[in-house]
């Protein structure tokens, strides 16, 4: 009859008292359990994301760098100035080297690069159709934005944007889901070299255009090249997204404008200059872990003070920045239900150990160590804990579920409320004719699609991962048993102080 | 066996003592009453004997030995029985899991032997079917029995009691004191019981009266008929 047969015994004669402290335990491990559930779903989500968005890497000209040698220039002149105040001193230019097409296919060669996609912005003019002018709504914004009105762009820039890729299938804007091909065919890196091109589908209706039909664009006339005409062959439709023309920022050309081209007829337009160069190149990777390392390999091979190649992570921080507020409420719930837990469970013990002082004096007074009598008090709540963490296994998986949605849902509505907001103070303050106060750029439609898809991703994963794993129970078993232990060193000095005198014989 | 030397106690205040100098001998073999009005310490002298307390002053030795040299916890597992008048039992388990519990603990010769403890009970009048249900449910005076049942399974020389007979009727009073000096005759124990029933302190070899913190012999101990 050792201290763990006398637990067992104990436990077994006050079933009722045991079935008791069972719920407690299982009430406590199950609030333990949701909050570790929610941590790892918000943490398996993070990593998924990662593995998903994080695997490109994009080559283009080092921006900071630039801005740095442009800043180098101003101070030289300024410099220059004291000593001979009367050179006028040249405007600083901000000069960014194209990427040239030979870097890019250097670093395709390195392992663990997948595919790589060129892309060329650059813009023309229509000749003989018409761009989609903007509409009413778009123009009263447009208006309010303080970009000046179409007038101020006519010098530099072309009513259609031109977007130069190898390929339309591997272009963000096609992958993301924003456009889709209706009629004909996309672009392919057999239409490198070609003049085929893919346009949008209320352009096409606007000027009753079809597959096989050709058009003419112009190239801007710049300082050394007069403007040029090209006839060019459409080969596709798409139809972009109707939720980005809504979503559009003020100054924003409208997005049926753009013809998607070959990169290397982009090129040609953009003028004899930017032939094999690129904005920038995007890298697949194929193996997303790997993406630190290709990163490294790839910098060795390019001029870094001219040339940046950062890895694409803005849809993986998304979603780890809107996950990390589900990750820390989840800790702030492990932990509080810990502590409540941990103090609850303790005054239980302590009552306990107070309701047996008569047993713990018998005990002592046979002789029995203190320690064991502790040990048995610990093993009975063990036993409590081990039946408590089965329960709240099988009732956790529901809760987790549950808790993971109501968390996802409202960590969503936060983020969409937070960036539905901002764009409409953006917007907002069109009609009261404020001018250029951070209006968004046409940056915004992107950024809305990203986070609107990463947001889907991250429900489905959030969903997925509410799954108790072995792991899962493990942790809990850790935590069940720290709770315990403390519990129970609470209690204990309750009986390391007990005097059997005193309990035996009483007053 | 049990021997005190100069043994003084008191609670609060060292000029308000229980008793003082106390120098007595209790041997094996031989049961021993101590009697006195309430209040003037009987259940303090016996807690001191069993080692569930400690002396003011003095010492008690066992087989010569300090009781308190390797600690009076370990004196209790080995050398002595505690009965007491009532929480004695574990209330959560039937008679014969009390007295198994009290052979494991007290690390006995018969630890684990379910047949000796079943015998020790019978011996004490339980049936088979009342060895196995909860304490609970079992009469005080069959509470009782097994309370003493308990001291008889250990091998400890040393039995002490306090008012064990305490509630119990004129019969089951007698029954009880029988059965220790049964202890002490027959297992050649040393039996030392606080009792107020004079009838049953009459039944013992020898009978201490505490009085005016005075302790004296009522009845003198017979000369030791063994010696461990
Ligand atoms: N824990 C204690 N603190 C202070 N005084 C006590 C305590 N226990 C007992 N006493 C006092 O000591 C005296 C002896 O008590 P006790 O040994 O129980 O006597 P008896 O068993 O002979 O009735 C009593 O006057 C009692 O009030
Ligand atoms: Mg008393």
């Amino acid at each position: 009859m050792n201290f763990v047969k006398r637990a067992w015994l104990n436990l077994w004669a006050r079933k009722g008292r045991s079935a008791l402290l069972i719920l407690v335990t299982a009430a406590i491990m199950l609030f333990v359990l949701a909050g570790l559930l929610l941590r790892s779903a918000a943490n398996t989500a993070v990593a998924n994301a990662k593995s998903s968005v994080g695997a490109t890497l994009t080559l283009s000209a080092n921006r900071e760098a630039a801005f740095k040698k442009m800043r180098e220039q101003m101070e030289d002149q300024s410099q220059d100035s004291d000593s001979d105040s009367k050179t006028t001193p040249t405007r600083p230019s901000l000069t960014m080297t194209p990427v040239k097409l030979s870097d890019a296919e250097k670093i395709a060669k390195l392992s663990g690069i997948e595919s790589y996609n060129v892309s060329v912005s650059t813009s023309a003019n229509a000749s003989g159709f018409d761009a989609i002018e903007t509409s009413t709504g778009t123009s009263i914004m447009q208006g309010g934005g303080g970009f000046g009105g179409k007038g101020g762009f006519e010098d530099n820039s072309g009513d259609i944007t031109i977007s130069g890729v190898s390929s339309t299938a591997g272009a963000t804007a096609f992958s993301d889901g924003t456009n889709t091909i209706t009629k004909g065919r996309g672009l392919t890196s057999d239409d490198i070299g070609t003049i085929n091109v893919v346009v949008e589908t209320e352009l096409a209706k606007q000027n009753d255009l079809a597959v096989g039909d050709t058009i003419k664009l112009k190239s801007l006339k710049t300082d050394d090249a007069a403007a040029k005409s090209y006839t060019v062959t459409i080969v596709g439709i798409y139809k972009a997204k109707s939720s980005s023309t809504a979503q559009m920022g003020p100054g924003a050309s409208d997005p049926a404008n753009t013809i998607f081209t070959s990169y290397s007829f982009a090129n040609t337009l953009k003028g004899s200059d930017a032939k094999n160069t690129a904005d920038s190149v995007i890298f697949t990777v194929s193996t997303p872990s790997k993406v630190d390392s290709v990163q490294k390999a790839a910098k060795k091979l390019i001029n870094t003070s001219k040339f940046s190649i950062d890895s694409n992570d803005a849809s993986y921080q998304m979603v780890k920045a809107s996950m990390s507020s589900v990750t820390s409420f989840a800790d702030k719930i492990v932990w509080l239900v810990a502590i409540a837990g941990t103090i609850i469970l303790a005054l239980i013990v302590i009552l306990m150990i107070r309701e047996r002082r008569f047993e713990i004096g018998v005990l002592l007074a046979l002789g029995e160590r203190r320690g064991k009598i502790i040990a048995q008090f610990f093993c009975e709540l063990l036993v409590v804990l081990l039946v408590a963490i089965g329960l709240s296994s099988a009732g956790g998986q529901f809760v987790g579920d549950k808790l993971g949605e109501q968390v996802v849902a409202s960590a969503q509505t936060s983020t969409t409320s937070n960036s539905q907001g901002g764009f409409t103070r953006g917007g907002g303050q069109a009609p009261s004719g404020e001018q250029g106060q951070g209006a968004p750029s046409g940056q915004m439609p992107g950024n809305m699609g990203g986070r609107t898809s990463s947001q889907a991703a991250m429900q489905k994963q959030a969903k997925l991962s509410t799954r108790i794993t072995l792991k899962d129970v493990g942790l809990l078993t850790v935590f069940g048993l720290a709770i315990i232990l403390i519990a129970i060193t609470a209690g204990a000095a309750g009986i390391l102080r007990l005097q059997p005198k005193k309990v035996l014989i009483g007053s | 066996m049990l021997e005190t030397k100069d043994l003084s106690y008191w609670y609060t205040n060292k000029d308000d003592y229980l008793f003082k100098d106390l120098d007595l001998t209790f041997d094996a073999g031989i049961s021993y009453a101590i009697v006195g009005e309430s209040g003037t310490g009987k259940t303090t002298l016996i807690s001191l004997l069993a080692g569930l307390d400690k002396p003011r002053a003095g010492k008690i030795l066992f087989r010569g030995e300090d009781i308190q040299a390797s600690g009076l916890s370990n004196f209790r597992r080995h050398h002595v029985s505690i009965v007491f008048q009532a929480y004695n039992l574990f209330t959560y388990m039937s008679a014969l899991e009390n007295l198994m519990t009290a052979l494991s603990i007290t690390h006995s010769s018969h630890n684990g032997d379910r047949q000796y403890a079943m015998q020790m009970l019978s011996k004490l009048g339980l049936t088979e079917e009342q060895m196995k249900q909860n304490v609970q449910r079992l009469s005080g005076g069959q509470q009782r029995r097994v309370a003493i049942a308990r001291a008889m399974v250990c091998d400890a020389p040393l039995v002490v009691a306090d008012e064990p007979t305490g509630n119990l009727d004129e019969a089951n009073s007698d029954e009880v004191m029988a059965l220790f000096n049964q202890l002490a005759h027959d297992q050649g124990k040393c039996v030392i019981i606080v009792t107020h029933d004079a009838a049953g302190a009459a039944k013992c070899d020898a009978v201490l009266r505490l009085k005016h913190r005075e302790l004296t012999w009522q009845k003198q101990p017979p000369v030791p008929a063994m010696v461990d």
